[in-house]
């Protein structure tokens, strides 16, 4: 059934008003009557096609009640439509006849509500509709309910040219008090930098007025002088309208009929929800976009390519600055094309446009699921968000509109649904300001990494590191040395001074730290996770080498002890190198502070308790691991009590974390003593101490691989200078722990 | 009225136990534990209150799809002794994310649980992935509530992870 839709009256009526349409409409009629007779030679005894007849040849002011013949065709419409849908001729038909009025009111939110295409809308059929809005006869709520229609089919509308032609006329509408909130969801759809209409603003404050208008001071920013929040509620209410589960049912069963046919298979190939059909938008052949270069609006002179009809980079180089956004945003995360001229251009509305359409689709799919979100572990889901975390990594960041979303999920979520992509979303959020990242991320967070599984505190570890990693990427990118601000680009929403990220990046790692100590401490130091909480302390002592951000945050008691004291040599090895990078940054910190002076790094006074903290594991560790002694200080971490120890009848119980007797490499020293004294019977291990066998010893273990370790007494050995007094020692300089390696 | 109590008995060795108080069952299948002690609803019979171990946690499912189950919880909870309350007391929700539940309903839910100071999950329950990592967690927290985790104690755990009156986040400020 292909529509024929030329309308005689079309190619002149670009700017119409209210008696072309008129016209337009009579003429659509007349053609639509002419494409009924050819059909009825043909399907002349279908009785569909006699209900569509007599529904557009009805006269005016035909009575309905005690009518039988239009109930009787109006079911066997009715009964189509929810079967299979309506063809595009036949919206039209049925959207003619209800709005126009011809049997009165009562009819026409009938026929409203069985309205649901099985394909597209013909535009034309909607214009005409549009028109008789402004005929005045309707009642509001029938109007309400015409315009949550289009809405709810906005996709399916076949082009958006003409919509956009009566921009204006549709933006009279405004006015309406009741109307108001759908004309501005409809007008924000159809919006471009052409139409942007201020002569008659929408007045007050509502969410759904402040959305359209955050939209016009994108395109036309002298224009609208109100300040806009740059976060706001999502203005247009979802319209849990009576037509989307019927039109999702429909697009399914009609899935396996008629895939085949060209012009359908795209609308069928995301079958499911109407929400990710749009990623097929992108591929619509020809049909919207040649409408779209045949009308050129008379207004601008301006060509417009649309992204659609591109196809490779030289020609998106070549259209760089006349390229139309589709329709639907959504489309943009299926091209990477698309992807490509989004990350060149920076264009702000089509930011905007995006989070729009990208706030509304999670919160619809994700959080407000009709069904009780048992279709949510579905194929769809996955791949919808596997598609947009693979747009996110293309673009180096997140949408803002995924990012609120993300707050709202976290705190309803059992963290297994979804588990990959929701903590892969939330590798991406942008820098949280350090007042509200406790209320947005970290007391959902707590909860759930606190009741979770070990596989899901793995899980979140890694995904936090990834956190710090994006932020400390970003800073090295748009922060300016010597600055006080990080310079941002247009189109991200967050003003942030560098104390104030300075602030949330501290508060990110001590909120890692305390998870890394609950966690270890419920779950018995489990080896796996000690070491996804070493991965993010490497990250953190790179901060200042790697990323220019002088940070200095050691690793709480509760990770650093069982680190030391772990049973896998991996963990100290990896320990020792995270503390070898601290002894190695910290002076070179100091230097680099004393030397400078400027406001930059005083914004990072490092306290003389930070550098207390990392004197005491210093010395602790080099006490423990290769001096044979353990030293409790007072204040410190852990504390025993000397007659504790000594009751527990330990022999020696001072040198039992030595390398020699450390739990974790204790199988390396018996192994070193076999192959010293192959034929010897009994083990005495502490014949390895002598200062000889000792440097060969830790040579041995060198050579399996412990670089950390390595560095780590290499480090330390190479500083030994004159001995001062540690136990006192709040200097700030990291340089004057003169560390005792003796060999003992 | 008879109470609940959390220390009238002595507990088992080896053993935990919990008590799940559901308005109308899930499915839960996956609990590897011995059988679970489901009530309706609280106080428990009488009868046998003799044989009955002591209880470690009691776990109040509410349906939020049901203004009942909601109800019912409220309702239990006075038969509780207030040492229950000292973290071996936890909340789990299912159908949070659905449409056609009232956000009214997901907000008193929280009310109460944060008032009480206690812990509120929440578990999908119409996938069996999302029944057996509910079932994962109440496990997690009962080891802990049981004494089986060494150095955390229910009152620990249950500080960490109780519910807070959710913020207003659907509009975030940054001004």
């Amino acid at each position: 059934m292909a529509a024929n839709f030329n309308l005689p009256g079309q190619s002149d009526s670009d700017s119409p008003s209210l008696n072309d349409q008129s016209l337009f409409s009579r003429s659509g009629n007349r053609s639509l009557r002419v494409a009924e007779k050819e059909r009825r030679k043909n399907e002349a005894e279908d009785p569909f096609v006699l209900a569509l007849k007599y529904f557009s040849e009805v006269e005016a002011g035909t009575p309905v009640y005690g009518n039988d013949e239009v109930e009787r065709n109006l079911v066997v419409v009715e009964k189509a439509a929810y079967s299979r849908g309506l063809s595009p001729e036949a919206v039209s038909v049925m959207l003619e006849f209800a709005m126009s009025l011809r049997m009165g009111t009562t009819l026409c939110a009938r026929v409203l509500k069985c309205l649901i295409p099985a394909t597209v809308v013909p535009q034309e059929a909607v214009v005409r509709a549009v028109v008789w809005l402004g005929v005045g006869k309707i009642p509001t709520s029938t109007q309400v309910l015409f315009i949550k229609w289009v809405l709810t089919m906005f996709d399916m509308i076949d082009a958006k040219d003409q919509l956009r032609a009566i921009y204006g006329f549709i933006f009279s509408f405004v006015t309406d008090e009741n109307l108001c909130p759908f004309i501005c969801h409809l007008l924000y759809l159809l919006t471009r930098k052409e139409s942007v209409y201020l002569l008659l603003s929408p007045q007050g404050r509502q969410p759904f007025v402040m959305h359209l208008l955050s939209l016009y001071k994108v395109f036309c920013p002298e224009l609208v002088t109100l300040s806009i929040p740059s976060r706001m509620r999502s203005g247009f209410r979802n319209h849990n309208s009576p037509w989307k589960s019927a039109l999702i049912g429909i697009q399914k069963r009609n899935g396996s009929q008629v895939a085949p046919s060209i012009s359908l298979a795209l609308t069928v190939k995301d079958k499911g929800s109407s929400r990710k059909r749009k990623h097929g938008h992108l591929q619509l052949p020809a049909l919207s976009s040649v409408v779209n270069k045949e009308a050129a609006e008379p207004s601008s002179l301006r060509k417009v390519v649309p992204l659609m009809q591109l196809h490779s980079f030289t020609q998106l180089l070549e259209n760089m600055h006349q390229i139309e956004l589709p329709a639907q945003m959504g489309s943009l995360l299926g091209s990477s094309l698309a992807l490509q001229y989004l990350d060149c251009v920076q264009d702000e509305s089509a930011f905007l446009r995006l989070n729009f359409w990208l706030g509304y689709a999670l919160h619809e799919e994700f959080l407000f699921c009709g069904d009780g979100g048992t279709s949510q572990t579905s194929e769809e889901a996955l791949q919808f968000l596997n598609r947009l975390l693979s747009t996110q990594h293309f673009l180096q960041e997140g949408f803002s509109s995924s990012e609120v979303f993300l707050y709202k999920f976290l705190s309803v979520w059992d963290g297994s649904l979804l588990r990959p992509q929701i903590l892969g979303l939330l590798s991406n959020i942008p820098v949280v300001p350090s007042s509200r990242i406790g209320q947005l991320l970290f007391e959902p967070l707590m909860q759930l990494f606190l009741t979770s599984s070990i596989f899901f505190k793995c899980g979140l570890m890694e995904c936090l590191n990834n956190v710090l990693l994006k932020w400390l990427n970003w800073h090295s990118v748009y922060a300016l040395e010597d600055d006080w601000d990080i310079s941002l680009n247009s189109h991200t929403s967050i003003n942030m001074t560098l104390s104030g990220f300075k602030d949330s990046v501290m508060e990110l790692v001590h909120f890692v730290g305390r998870l890394a100590s609950l966690g270890l401490q419920l779950e018995g130091c489990h080896s796996l996770l000690l070491s996804f909480i070493l991965d993010f302390y490497e990250t953190v002592c790179d901060t200042f080498l790697k990323y220019g951000l002088p940070l200095i945050v050691m690793p709480p008691p509760g990770v650093f002890y069982p680190a030391l004291l772990a049973t896998d040599p991996v963990s100290v090895d990896r320990l020792a190198y995270i503390m070898y990078r601290w002894g190695f940054f910290i002076p070179m910190l100091q230097s680099a502070v004393n030397l400078s002076g400027c406001t930059y790094w005083q914004a990072f006074h490092i306290s003389r308790q930070t550098f207390r903290e990392f004197n005491q594991y210093l010395l602790f560790m080099v006490s423990c691991l290769l001096n044979s002694k353990m030293m409790f200080q007072p204040g410190v971490g852990v504390q025993l009590n000397e007659e504790l120890l000594l009751k527990s009848n330990v022999p020696q119980y001072w040198t039992r974390f030595s390398l020699i007797h450390h739990p974790a490499f204790m199988s390396y020293a018996v192994d070193f003593h076999q192959k010293c004294w192959p034929g010897k019977k009994d083990m005495d291990l502490n014949s390895i101490k002598n200062s000889k066998m000792w440097g060969w010893y830790l040579d041995y273990l060198f050579t399996q691989g412990y670089d950390g370790l390595k560095h780590f007494v290499q480090g330390n050995i190479s500083w030994k200078s004159a001995p001062a007094d540690i136990q006192q020692s709040d200097s700030l300089s990291a340089s004057t722990v003169e560390v005792h390696a003796q060999l003992s | 009225m008879s109470l609940l109590r959390p220390f009238s008995k002595l507990p088992g060795l080896n053993t935990a136990n919990i008590l799940v108080s559901l308005f109308s069952l899930i499915k839960l299948t996956d609990f590897t534990l011995e059988t679970p002690r489901l009530a309706k609803s609280l106080p428990l019979p009488v009868e046998n209150e003799e044989t009955r171990p002591r209880i470690d946690l009691v776990v109040f499912i509410i349906h939020l799809s049901s203004e009942l189950s909601l109800q019912s919880a409220e309702a239990s909870l006075k038969y509780l002794d207030p040492g229950y309350f000292l973290g071996k007391v936890c909340f789990m929700v299912t159908n949070a994310r659905s449409a056609s539940v009232p956000t009214e309903r997901l907000d008193a839910a929280r009310k109460l649980a944060a008032s009480l100071q206690c812990p509120l999950l929440f578990a999908e329950d119409q996938t069996p992935n999302g029944v057996s990592s509910a079932t994962e967690k109440l496990l997690n927290i009962l080891k802990v509530a049981a004494g089986h985790v060494p150095m955390a104690t229910a009152l620990y755990l249950s500080n960490l992870t109780r519910c807070t009156l959710p913020p207003d986040i659907a509009q975030p400020s940054f001004d």
